[in-house]
């Protein structure tokens, strides 16, 4: 056997242990979520459940108020990562292409943003909400959701266009176009890529966030799966284990499915980022 | 740039560029994080609005004597977390861009199952760790080490292990990102560049050191940035795993923070933590910021 | 011959609203009723996750509102996550958002009466009915002045669970119950287990023990007193008797790490431990989880005492109030309270009433268990209704892990405790 092969025994060896520890979780949710209330107490001794049940994935899918939370969370880490992603396209190009004083303070200035946790100023945001009346609305949560994910996204697409040549717009520019026109015409398709991964990442980063809807939206019709979903913990009268095992397992399936489909676009704009990077 | 002659003059200028992002800064970020600084310096506190200036909170919180042990905890968390993670993520990363350019099967499959972990929600992440880490006779991982001939663990009762656990669950969820940014990282390297490794009959251990390594420098300085502050504002997978227990072993200052005003009420108190969180953050970015400089001069 | 008809009619008019859907999954009423009453409630009843309880329990709303055709009730859920939900309803009440109407856990009264946001709901309640419920609850619910601020519609208890084919006798003293664990450990089992990881349930489930030797967490005003004088020596022995099971093995050191009831149920499913410190409502849950022959040999007891006749167990359970200031949304709210939840909600939910009658009226509360609970409940003892318990609960919590942990002993921790509760006190 070459030494090639020998490396190959050795990768897909470090990738089972590795998958092993990624995996681990996932299986005992999918244990937990094919299990009767009877069965979720007897552990690791019985992985494989005797008497193996979809009823839970069906009680949780058959609520309808199950499927408003996935389109809640569908809507707000979308539009989320769409704000922050248009907010991020103006300030990125002014950062890659105008050699203006101070660029480096504004990079650093978004980064200290970065810093800022939604944990730091959650009750004055909830007040401040309060006061603009947007308070219960998802505008409120879109708009933070684009403001904490714009310097990420500053971040990339600098790099996108940084990867551009400079040459494409300068040719458009001595025909007379103007920076924006620039921008629509050639800058942005061209950087379409990045731009897509920028936004996937912002609106899975949103995906999974708690404290930001749940601090400003009260109404239960309006919650998106992330904090709906820690309805299915408890309950008074029966273990509901299996129930928030099935629903964490479609919880996480969209997002899921997404990078299954988004895969080569995100990797390929980071990479084309990454050249220059 | 040297072509701006042939622009209209405000095209040069950033201001317009910049104006939607820090508009929405200002109109949504400003004014809840100068609160947070009034807030710091009155009495405030979740059932009564503050009546006046006072150093009140900043001295108690100061003086609190759980203080060290919290930054102590807090210090250990990140660092670890910040080493592991990126470790971690650099192994995938690697293994993955070699089993493709050696065209193995799995290699996606491999890098969804590592994305998967990332988007299940904090707390769920903590619910489910609490479950495998059950100490319990029946618990999961001490089954599985008990057919393995291995003692149980005190995973999260023994206060040493209990960070150490925090850890672990922390990683599994946070690997993605920096597999990510060093995947694509790793992609951008020019082939050629290992084609003549590889006719120099260079190792793998050599590549990696004199090719791989330095030419991630610069994606492992800022992946560094990024995950130092994520972790140091992780909460919600901790507070479902452990609560900080036992005692105060695995309270992070987020969580304190967190703790602070939800368990206490304490907004003046909260909002003391949350600039110290905030400066913590900034302090680690320009520390690395400036530790790259240096390296990137070497 | 109109009379018979408008008396028809009048008697389909209910059949046809009910056409209109009475309960919707944010509504119980006509949606274009005249008065609104906005209602904040729990996920465990209306929204439950489990069809035949919120079936139930909608059916109990459909009849209320329908003999109230003049209003409707907006519901809001609020999660499991108690802390940060009730945090949030006070913060609301506080910016004039909140709710008219809330579920309020019994261990927030206090926080949410000093701050002065519940209304009186003195229509609802008379003074029979107040003066038949249990004492501390009577107390937590009223003012000085003898107003009903809140309605603590259910209560619930802690109490010693035991395998009986490990240990037939019911362990009455501390010393009875280290025997005992001890005995269960020599038959391969763990012989106690009860919550010692960072929650509320491990200070609450704790405190019966330093309870029943007559300790007191707070003074008249309020503040706290847990480690001065004979308090001191009380707290001690209570913690002592804890670090003793843990030290002596009688109970595993994993006890630290117990976070949740609900593991106690899978260890009684497991089969693997003896006793364990546990909710009155884990036996309905045990019932309906394990084999019967197993639930056969699961009985249930008083804590045990330092001697057999000093015992405590602490008492919580959820309360329900006004938060509204319009009189009338107050009194529609204490209805709520008594006409559904105190009455045939608790008996459907098997929960424990607050008010000796109700044991008496529901054919639910028979089983021998209730008995004991009802005995039980005699010696229950409530969160002391002072601001600062929230912070007490935490330093206690700090405290039970260090020192079951080994990292502190229990005079250090106690030290300890008591000067971060102070200096949370004086700053209140």
């Amino acid at each position: 056997m070459s030494a090639a092969r020998w490396g190959d025994v050795a990768t897909y060896a470090a990738l089972a242990l590795l998958g092993a520890f990624f995996a681990l979780p996932f299986a005992w949710l999918i244990s937990l979520a094919l299990r009767t209330p009877a069965e979720v107490y007897r552990g690791a001794a019985r992985f494989i459940p005797e008497s193996p049940t979809l009823d839970n994935f069906a009680t949780i899918l058959s609520d309808p108020a199950f499927l408003i939370y996935l389109w809640n969370g569908l809507k707000l880490s979308a539009s989320g990562g769409a704000l922050a992603v248009a907010l991020a396209i103006p300030a990125a190009y002014a950062a890659s292409r105008i050699d203006f004083r101070g660029r480096q303070a504004v990079l650093v200035g978004l980064l200290a943003v970065q810093m800022i946790s939604p944990l730091v100023i959650l009750l004055p945001l909830y007040r401040w909400m309060n006061t603009l009346g947007l308070l219960n609305q998802h505008i409120s949560v879109i708009a933070v959701y684009g403001a904490l994910g714009m310097p990420l996204a500053v971040w990339l697409l600098k790099v996108a266009f940084d990867a551009i040549p400079v040459e494409l717009e300068e040719a458009a520019a001595i025909d007379g176009a103007s920076r924006p026109r620039i921008l629509a015409r050639i800058t942005l398709p061209l950087a379409r890529s990045g731009i897509a991964s920028a936004f996937i990442l912002a609106m899975v980063m949103n995906w999974s966030q708690f404290l930001i809807p749940f601090i400003l939206l009260e109404r239960d019709a309006d919650w998106p799966i992330s904090v709906a979903i820690f309805n299915f913990a408890g309950s008074v009268s029966a273990s509901t284990t299996q129930l928030l095992a099935a629903a964490c397992l479609i919880a996480v399936l969209p997002a899921v499915v997404i990078f299954i489909l988004l895969q080569r676009m995100i990797v390929s704009a980071l990479i084309s980022g990454a050249v220059k990077g | 740039m040297t072509t701006t002659v042939e622009r209209a003059p405000n095209d040069g200028h950033p201001a317009p560029w910049l104006a939607p992002a820090v508009l929405v800064l200002a109109v949504f970020y400003a004014v809840p994080v100068l609160d947070v600084a009034r807030l710091a310096f009155s009495d405030a506190t979740l059932i009564e609005p503050a009546t006046g200036f006072s150093t009140q909170a900043l001295r108690a919180i100061l003086g609190n004597p759980a203080l060290p042990q919290v930054l102590g905890t807090t210090v250990l968390f990140v660092a670890v977390n910040v080493l592991a993670l990126q470790v971690a993520g650099l192994a995938i990363a690697l293994l993955i861009v070699r089993g493709e350019r050696r065209e193995l099967p799995g290699m996606a499959a491999f890098r969804t199952l590592v994305l998967a972990a990332w988007v299940v929600p904090g707390i769920a992440n903590g619910l489910i760790w609490q479950i495998l880490f059950d100490e319990a006779p029946y618990g999961t991982l001490n089954s599985l080490l008990g057919y393995a001939g291995l003692g149980p663990v005190a995973w999260l009762s023994d206060p040493q292990m209990a960070l150490v656990s925090a850890v672990i669950a922390n990683l599994w969820q946070g690997t993605a990102f920096s597999m990510i940014v060093f995947y694509a990282a790793r992609r951008g390297i020019d082939p050629t560049l290992y084609e003549v490794a590889d006719l120099d009959g260079a190792g793998p251990v050599r590549t990696f050191r004199s090719i791989t390594l330095p030419l991630m420098r610069r994606a492992i300085a800022v992946n560094t940035v990024l995950v130092s502050v994520q972790t140091l504002n992780t909460f919600d997978s901790i507070l479902a795993l452990t609560g900080g227990g036992p005692g105060r072993a695995t309270e992070v200052l987020s969580l304190f923070t967190f703790n602070t005003v939800f368990y206490n009420l304490d907004l003046a108190g909260g909002s003391v933590l949350a600039l110290m969180l905030f400066a913590l953050g900034m302090a680690l970015t320009l520390l690395i910021g400036w530790l790259n400089r240096g390296e990137a001069r070497a | 011959m109109t009379r018979p008809i408008l008396i028809a009619a009048l008697a389909l008019a209910p059949a046809m609203a009910n056409a209109q859907e009475l309960v919707t999954r944010n509504r119980v009423g006509l949606p274009d009723a005249p008065n609104t009453l906005t209602f904040r409630l729990t996920a465990y009843d209306l929204y439950s996750s489990d069809p035949a309880t919120s079936e139930a329990f909608e059916e109990m709303f459909r009849d209320f509102i329908e003999a109230r055709p003049d209003w409707k009730i907006e519901t809001q859920l609020q999660t499991g996550n108690i802390g940060q939900e009730q945090a949030r309803l006070l913060q609301q009440t506080r910016a004039g958002r909140g709710p008219d109407c809330a579920m309020i856990d019994s261990s927030q009264l206090a926080t949410f009466r000093d701050a002065g946001v519940l209304q009186p709901m003195n229509a609802v309640f008379s003074d029979e009915d107040v003066a038949d419920l249990f004492p501390y609850v009577r107390e937590a619910v009223t003012d000085e002045a003898g107003n009903v601020l809140a309605w603590w519609w259910f209560t619930d208890l802690r109490v010693l669970y035991r395998d009986t084919s490990v240990v037939p006798e019911a362990p009455q003293t501390w010393e009875d119950t280290r025997e005992a664990a001890l005995a269960a450990v020599e038959a391969g089992k763990e012989g106690i287990l009860f919550n010692g990881g960072r929650w509320e349930g491990t200070a609450f489930d704790w405190l019966g023990n330093f309870w029943a030797q007559g300790g007191r967490l707070v003074d008249d005003e309020g503040g706290p007193v847990f480690a001065e004088g004979e308090n001191r020596a009380k707290f001690l022995e209570a913690v002592a008797y804890y670090q003793d099971l843990v030290e002596s093995g009688a109970a595993p050191r994993r006890v630290t790490s117990i976070t949740d009831y609900d593991a106690f149920n899978a260890a009684a499913a497991a089969g693997t431990a003896a006793m364990f410190v546990g909710g009155n409502w884990q036996y309905g849950q045990m019932r309906n989880t394990l084999d019967p022959e197993a639930f056969e040999n699961w009985e249930v007891s008083e804590l045990p005492g330092p001697t057999a006749d000093q015992r405590a167990t602490g008492t919580g359970g959820w309360s329900i109030a006004a938060l509204s200031d319009d009189p009338e949304k107050a009194e529609l709210c204490g209805e709520i309270g008594k006409e559904i939840y105190a009455g045939p909600g608790n008996a459907f939910q098997g929960l424990l009433p607050t008010s000796e009658a109700t044991y008496d009226e529901y054919d639910a509360y028979d089983g021998p268990e209730f008995d004991l609970f009802a005995e039980a409940l005699q010696n229950g003892v409530a969160r002391p209704g002072a601001a600062i318990y929230p912070e007490i609960s935490n330093q206690i919590q700090i405290l039970l892990g260090n020192v079951l942990s080994g990292t502190s002993t229990p005079e250090e921790a106690l030290d300890a405790a008591a000067s971060a509760v102070q200096a949370a006190y004086d700053r209140q």
